[in-house]
């Protein structure tokens, strides 16, 4: 191109939109949820970890719940909402090529594994939760993949054009589901008899698989992070948005220091990383620390490519 | 990249091959004044709503005064021959015609707007409630599409009838006697983000860095520019649809948990209305 410097202003351009807002960060932190719960409820009937079987119950029916929610927010946030079975006409309508179809079919069929789950766990019948509870937990992270995967196949939205995106995504969903079914499972602690709550020992063994998921999650956040540094001007734009521009309280306070790194600390401190109370901070910092991931997710690429 | 089909029918890139058309359009920016006769015909002739554009100019400024220079530059729908639009579309609304043209099926788009994520070139947008007939199709994805009404009816598109300075050309590229391909061959062209691997097919005369540069376009605005995009997004009233605009004003943590708020208000107090609209 011409070799014109770069210094000057841009004066007039259109005022593009961020097609996918909060509602969608919503759907993204739901999915999560869910696949992270059904995740911890598999624990005691598929993999044999026989603790977490008390858990098990209420963690997919948790799971079923805020998948529920899920198809009433990407419904109701389709332009024409009624036109939302086009998804599912195949393969006349359906565009194979696209995830929002591959995950039309996991929204579809995932609750219905985890309705056949609950229902064998609920009747203790081993074989049958086991065969159900591979085939949810298989359709769970291939749900939750998928969202990664709808972000990821947008070249032009770097932060999100990576390969990283959906275990990123994963990952978020594994430990907030942790989080919030040890909140969940408190509340319920309240309402039911002695023998059916669930032990401290137990939410401080879930906060202990959440640890791993933080580790986990940091990491791969580094390896972002080290990339965008490394990145093209683009990626560096992103970059400043997110730790000094509109989405430093999503990505920098609420994902990072309140979401990882506080929860980190306090699960690292042997001295209270399996009290009640401390489990339970961290636990809703993750929880909605992985909001705020949602949220700058999705929306900090195309407030940056708005400008363009 | 050979080979790679896309959407309807599966239809390949046309550019290049004998026997096909392929229409392509050349903006000779040199020759631009930046009148925006073309933004006025396109949005005046499609019933474009408020706050989007088929076609619009995008003005920069460089220098220091007295040498200052301005460039200008028309921007579109690309056409592109590997368009990531196309490959996102989950229901086959938007696809690849043989002739170059991408083009939209309202009755078929269920309004989720990956086109408009998945587009680099911001060159999508959704049909909002907000225009003048009411017939017209609304909550879709709309675009460029080249004009095909006029095009197969043997007139060229109304930004190049329109332009004043005649920096618009259109025609068949894989015609080497067309216009359009004289003027490509002639010229050294640039396409915009070609990094992206779209492969566009509005070719640039003239084009400069500054202008053509996403990062300079965030980072250079203008501050009058800067305000009125938060004007604008403050007081537009398309959140319905719309609930991820974000104001730069206000980002502390009240001011983003602000802003999600409003934006989710917006979202539950007109879903009614997206439901039971026409019934009643």
């Amino acid at each position: 191109m011409e070799g014109v410097p770069m210094d000057g202003q841009m004066i007039a351009n259109a005022f593009h939109h961020a097609y996918w807002g909060f509602p969608l960060s919503i759907y993204f932190w739901l999915v999560g949820g869910s696949a992270g719960s059904f995740v911890v409820s598999t624990l005691g009937w598929v993999f044999g970890v026989k603790k977490y079987k008390s858990t098990a119950f209420f963690a997919s029916n948790t799971a079923i719940a805020m998948l529920l929610i899920v198809p009433l927010i990407l419904i109701t946030d389709l332009g024409k909402p009624y036109r939302f079975f086009h998804l599912l006409m195949l393969p006349s309508f359906s565009h194979f090529s696209a995830p929002m179809i591959w995950g039309s079919l996991f929204i579809l069929t995932y609750p219905i594994g985890m309705l056949f789950y609950s229902y064998f766990v609920y009747y203790k019948n081993e074989r049958m939760a086991r065969i159900f509870g591979i085939a949810a937990i298989v359709l769970a992270l291939c749900t939750h993949w998928y969202t990664g995967v709808v972000m990821q196949l947008n070249p032009s939205r770097l932060p999100n054009h990576g390969s990283v995106a959906p275990i990123l995504f994963l990952t978020g969903a594994y430990i907030s589901g942790i989080g919030l079914l040890n909140i969940l499972l408190w509340i319920r602690n309240r309402f039911v008899d002695a023998a059916r709550q669930v032990s401290d020992a137990i939410l401080g063994d879930m906060a202990r698989l959440m640890l791993y998921g933080i580790v986990f999650d940091m990491f791969l956040l580094f390896n972002e992070f080290l990339q965008m540094t490394y990145g093209i001007g683009e990626e560096h734009t992103i970059l400043y948005e997110v730790l000094l521009g509109p989405f430093r309280w999503p990505y920098l306070y609420i994902e990072i220091i309140w979401g990882l790194i506080i929860p980190l600390i306090i699960l690292a401190i042997p001295q209270i990383n399996r009290k009640r109370y401390w489990v339970l901070g961290a636990s809703f910092m993750v929880t909605t620390g992985v909001f705020g991931m949602r949220v700058w997710w999705v929306m900090a690429s195309q407030y940056f490519q708005g400008h363009f | 990249m050979a080979g790679r089909t896309y959407g309807y029918n599966g239809v390949p890139p046309s550019k290049g091959k004998k026997g096909t058309k392929r229409y392509a359009m050349a903006v000779d920016l040199r020759r631009c004044t930046g009148c925006n006769a073309c933004t006025a015909a396109c949005k005046t002739a499609y019933d474009v709503p408020l706050g989007d554009w088929r076609i619009w100019v995008t003005e920069a400024e460089t220098g220091e005064f007295p040498k200052t220079k301005r460039h200008v530059m028309p921007r579109m729908c690309n056409q592109c021959d590997q368009p990531t639009c196309v490959r996102n579309c989950p229901t086959k609304a938007t696809f690849k015609h043989p002739d170059g043209f991408v083009l939209q099926r309202y009755n078929r788009c269920i309004g989720c707007r990956t086109c408009m994520v998945a587009c680099p070139y911001n060159a999508r947008h959704l049909l909002t409630d907000y225009r003048r007939d009411k017939r017209n199709p609304r909550n879709v994805a709309d675009k460029c599409d080249f004009c095909i009404v006029r095009v197969t009816r043997g007139l060229a598109p109304l930004c190049v009838t329109s332009c004043t300075g005649g920096a618009m050309i259109f025609g068949d590229i894989n015609d080497p006697d067309s216009e359009v391909s004289r003027v490509v061959s002639a010229n050294k062209t640039f396409t915009l983000r070609p990094e992206q691997g779209n492969a566009p097919q509005v070719y640039y005369i003239g084009l400069t860095e500054p202008i053509a540069d996403p990062e300079f376009a965030f980072h250079h605005r203008s501050e009058q520019l800067h305000d009125r995009y938060n004007t604008f997004k403050k007081n537009s009233e398309l959140g319905e649809e719309l609930a991820g605009n974000i104001i730069d004003t206000d980002t502390g943590f009240f001011g983003i948990v602000g802003q999600g708020v409003h934006n989710m208000i917006n979202f539950f107090a007109t879903a009614p209305a997206k439901f039971f609209r026409g019934l009643f």
